[in-house]
């Protein structure tokens, strides 16, 4: 089973870099989950693991030794692709089937005529046979297995691409972006059927998806990328709560994290070049930077008693919990308090609080809980250790 | 980024397109590019029936002869004549029947099926109906130019109207095809089109100038570039309805070329007819070719 | 209400298309009301108009003169072994210009419409010196590889052009499944485009079986002419009453009538895409 490394692999067309060289491991048994909005090379990195798509340079071991040049079959991985990749012309059973009558034909059957009566022996073949059923029960496809792929429903279709996937027993799982092209309930449910599959077949999952719930619920392990960049590979706990950068700490949760200007002159903290604010707490050593606070690490005052004054612009019900969107103001106590220019402010409160749009409240944070970023690179900074 | 991703991925990899090209590229080769070739080469030499593998090289000799020969300014003359009027008559009259059956009407499927008849009909079966029909004694046209009281034609063996018999038959062939082609590009004028430029105001005539003509126009270019091709390698028909004659009026590069090597036996000298014959078509093409860049140019502009 | 002006348009359409179908398809009418006339009639007081089946018994013993069931053979087999070999090869080259990019891809386009430009006339004396190098004069194999070279490219451009139509993801899927891709060819794109592979089918078969100048030409043996040989043998000859030999021609015809009428559009889309990607 194998454990996979990158040493320094990328990936051009030309003069375009669709992925830049970068390191990374995946452990055996590991759900890795390739997370980045589209275009960001996520895709074309698991064709590289599947052998669809040859590498530019650098390295890509399967168990320590190097794949590059593998074909896809020496490979032993199934893929499951986002539209599915059916065979049309075939039935559900022969769908199934196809990798295991691939794995018994013989180099002569491949003629042409000779082939088709070759897998129509194999497919009658009992272990073939047993085989194809069983994984037909496993996913309850049994009663579908005569029908032809055009007949059945999105979530049924997927079953059937999970079904040739699962038939040859293979030691590493690739999926991409397999739930995009159902619904948002069936999506759900199909989410944690993966996740049970993975416990029980106990393999490697490399699992690509722009959804970063997807990540965040099914991951062991997430690889964020953005531009054909790796930003940071890490597990959810870690990346949510230490994003490398502005990008992955904006790319996951929902809402994202609150991300402020704020420049440190004479030891105090201005928000948005005006908003000065008691930070009580060692700042970073530098003029300007961005500051950034998960939407639940803010607290919802009454206007005057947190530290950042704000006016209620958007709130988002959504039972259990409110999402309410502010605009920071100075905090110059005179009619006119003008309103600072940047994004809206998130909060997420629990419970359903009386709030209403264009009221003036405040917020308020722990120092702990706030992430530095450099305001260029938006990599993440830490205070004192610069 | 599919495509390329299926390429190539080590040395071997990279010659997997070969495997399925060369099979059928060699046997074009073999059977096409080859002898097109050695006729090339044959133009040059004194080759003759007789010894069709070991003719001697004379350099430009049949060129030399082409130029002086009467005869073959009366086949070149013959064959821009027949390219030139199948083309003008067979594109129009496959527009005009295009647009008539354009739009839906009773009896439509049975109306666009016979029109295509000329174009589904075999050369040797057409050439055989219209003989019958052109025959100077009992065919058809005569007993109806008789019965007008014209009088008997010889619409095949004199010169005045051979040329004209055979471009008859031709478009009967042609045009029905030119029909289809336009037919395929007007019904795929987007409709919204048409009636928001009815709903400005235009009438039938110029809705038809600014909206459907430029959206035909690439088909009938087209159209007329496989027609003109066409003419220029046609032999079945010809051969069959007058054989060249008479005196040659009918006699295109092509018919010529055969029988000049078959009938007179100089291989050398029908090889220099078929390059000429080449060179039309070629220019044809190239012709199109420039033509479609253009256009290409003048879209993305 | 019509205006008058529509419905003088009206008119003037119905009459146009009144017109176009009776001089498209008078000379087939004509082939099939003489085929059924008797001969006499034919030279003489002159031709009854219109087709006369109780002449049809006369017609068929008339055919029985001339060996029309052999040049048929002929031609079937001649078509038939061109379709077969010109959809194999066709199949081949449509595939690799849909699915990879290779050195010399356009130099192969090229070569492609080249045959669709050259006339057949051109190559038929080196052919004909080839031939008898290889013992291929007057033989059906020889005429058959002779057809192929123009009837190829056509069953490869309507072939590719279905092919560019299947998903990259079906074929990536069964490289996976450990297909190697002379079988995804054969197992899974092939059986996908059907209607084209029976499109460009047609397309080669009725090359072959209208054929006229490499078989003329090649084929010296009376019993091994096909049908457009052994049709066109009539000509300026007197001995075969006319009402047979447009018998001959419309049971010559109808086939490639019947087969043109079904497939015109994918015939249309296979000789047009080859002048434009070329």
């Amino acid at each position: 089973m194998p454990a996979l490394t990158f040493n320094k692999v990328s990936k051009t067309f030309g003069d375009h870099t669709v992925i830049n060289a970068f390191n990374a491991d995946i452990h055996d048994g590991e759900f890795l989950v390739l997370l980045g909005p589209s275009g960001c090379g996520k895709s074309t990195l698991l064709r590289m693991i599947a052998g669809l798509s040859d590498i530019t340079s650098g390295d890509l071991l399967f168990d320590g030794s190097v794949a590059n040049d593998w074909e896809p079959k020496k490979r032993g991985v199934a893929f499951v692709f986002q539209t599915y990749a059916l065979y049309p012309h075939m039935t559900v059973r022969e769908n199934i089937a196809f990798p295991l009558v691939m794995d018994a034909f013989r180099k002569w059957y491949h003629l042409p005529i000779v082939n088709i009566v070759a897998r129509h022996r194999l497919m009658k073949r009992a272990d073939i046979a047993e085989r194809t059923l069983g994984i037909a029960r496993q996913l309850e496809l049994e009663p579908l297995l005569d029908r032809r792929p055009a007949s059945l429903s999105g979530g049924q279709r997927q079953r059937v691409a999970l079904a040739r996937a699962l038939v040859r027993n293979p030691d590493l799982y690739l999926l991409d972006e397999p739930l995009s092209n159902l619904d948002a309930k069936l999506r759900t449910q199909m989410r944690s059927e993966i996740s049970a599959l993975h416990h029980k077949v106990g393999k490697t999952f490399v699992y690509v998806t722009h959804d970063q719930v997807e990540a965040m619920t099914m991951a062991t392990r997430i690889i964020v990328m953005n531009k054909g960049i790796v930003q940071q590979v890490d597990t959810p706990d870690e990346i949510y709560d230490h994003p490398a950068n502005t990008f992955v700490a904006r790319f996951v949760g929902s809402p994202p994290m609150n991300l402020i200007p704020a420049s440190v002159g004479n030891d105090a903290l201005q928000l948005s070049g005006k908003l000065a604010v008691d930070h009580a707490a060692p700042l970073p050593s530098r003029r300007h930077m961005t500051f950034g606070v998960r939407p639940e690490k803010l607290t919802l005052h009454p206007a005057g008693e947190g530290r950042l004054p704000a006016q209620v612009a958007v709130v988002e019900r959504l039972g259990a919990e409110t999402v309410i969107g502010c605009r920071l103001m100075t905090g110059e106590e005179n009619n006119d308090q003008r309103l600072l220019e940047h994004d809206l402010v998130f909060v997420r409160v629990s419970g359903n609080p009386k709030v209403r749009i264009g009221e003036l409240c405040s917020l308020d944070y722990q120092a702990g809980d706030v992430l530095w970023f450099d305001i260029d690179s938006g990599d993440r900074i830490f205070p004192g250790q610069e | 980024m599919s495509a390329s991703g299926l390429r190539s991925r080590s040395g071997l990899v990279k010659l997997l397109p070969y495997a399925f090209i060369l099979p059928p590229m060699i046997y074009l080769m073999v059977f096409m590019f080859w002898p097109l070739s050695r006729q090339m080469y044959m133009s040059l030499t004194n080759t003759r029936i007789v010894n069709p593998n070991r003719g001697r090289f004379i350099g430009l000799g049949n060129y030399e002869r082409l130029i002086e020969d009467p005869a073959f300014y009366v086949s070149l003359k013959a064959t821009l004549v027949y390219t030139v009027l199948t083309v003008i008559i067979g594109v129009a009259l496959g527009v005009v029947a295009a647009l008539a059956i354009d739009r839906p009407f009773k009896g439509r499927a049975v109306a666009r099926a016979i029109l295509l008849f000329g174009w589904a009909v075999p050369g040797v079966a057409a050439s055989l109906i219209w003989l019958w029909m052109y025959n100077e004694r009992s065919g058809v046209f005569n007993r109806i130019t008789e019965l007008l009281g014209l009088g008997r034609f010889s619409w095949l063996t004199s010169t005045d109207y051979a040329l004209g018999s055979v471009l008859a038959v031709t478009v009967w062939q042609v045009a029905p095809f030119v029909m289809l082609v336009v037919l395929a590009a007007l019904q795929s004028v987007p409709q919204e089109v048409r009636e928001a430029a009815r709903i400005d105001g235009a009438d039938g005539i110029s809705t038809f100038r600014a909206v459907t003509l430029p959206h035909i126009r690439p088909s009938i270019q087209l159209a007329a570039l496989l027609v003109a091709v066409w003419s220029i390698r046609r032999f079945d028909i010809i051969y069959l309805l007058t054989g060249g004659g008479p005196l040659g009026s009918t006699s295109t590069l092509v018919v010529k070329l055969r029988q000049t090597a078959f009938e007179g036996h100089e291989l050398g000298m029908a090889s220099a007819y078929g390059a000429v014959g080449l060179a039309l078509a070629l220019m044809v093409a190239a012709i199109h070719y420039t033509a479609e860049q253009r256009r290409m140019k003048r879209m993305s502009r | 209400m019509m205006t008058p002006r529509k419905l003088a348009v009206k008119a003037l359409r119905y009459t146009l298309i009144g017109i176009l179908v009776v001089l498209a398809g008078f000379p087939v009418y004509w082939m099939a009301a003489t085929a059924l006339n008797v001969n006499s009639q034919l030279y003489g007081t002159g031709q009854v108009a219109w087709p006369q089946l109780q002449h049809l018994p006369d017609l068929v013993t008339e055919l029985g003169n001339v060996p029309i069931g052999r040049w048929l053979f002929n031609t079937l087999l001649i078509a038939s072994g061109g379709t077969v070999l010109s959809l194999t090869l066709g199949a081949l080259a449509g595939y690799a210009l849909s699915r990879f990019k290779f050195h010399g891809r356009g130099l192969v386009g090229f070569l492609l419409f080249m045959t669709q430009v050259v006339p057949e006339a051109l190559i038929l004396v080196p052919l004909y010196a080839m031939f008898i190098t290889f013992g291929l004069l007057n033989s059906l194999w020889g005429l058959i590889l002779a057809n192929v070279g123009f009837s190829l490219p056509v069953a490869c451009f309507v072939l590719k052009g279905a092919m560019d139509a299947v998903p990259y993801e079906i074929e990536e899927s069964a490289i996976i499944d450990n297909c190697p891709r002379f079988s995804v060819l054969t197992m899974i794109i092939l059986p996908l485009i059907m209607p084209s592979i029976a499109a460009a089918a047609v397309v080669s078969f009725f090359a072959g079986w209208n054929e006229f100048l490499f078989a003329s030409t090649f084929l010296m043996d009376r019993t091994l002419w096909p049908a457009s040989v052994g049709l066109a043998s009539f000509v300026g000859q007197y001995e075969t009453p006319m009402s047979a030999v447009l018998g001959a021609a419309l049971v010559f015809s109808t086939p490639a009538i019947v087969f043109f009428l079904l497939i015109q559009r994918k015939i249309v889309a296979g000789l047009t895409a080859g002048a434009v990607k070329g």
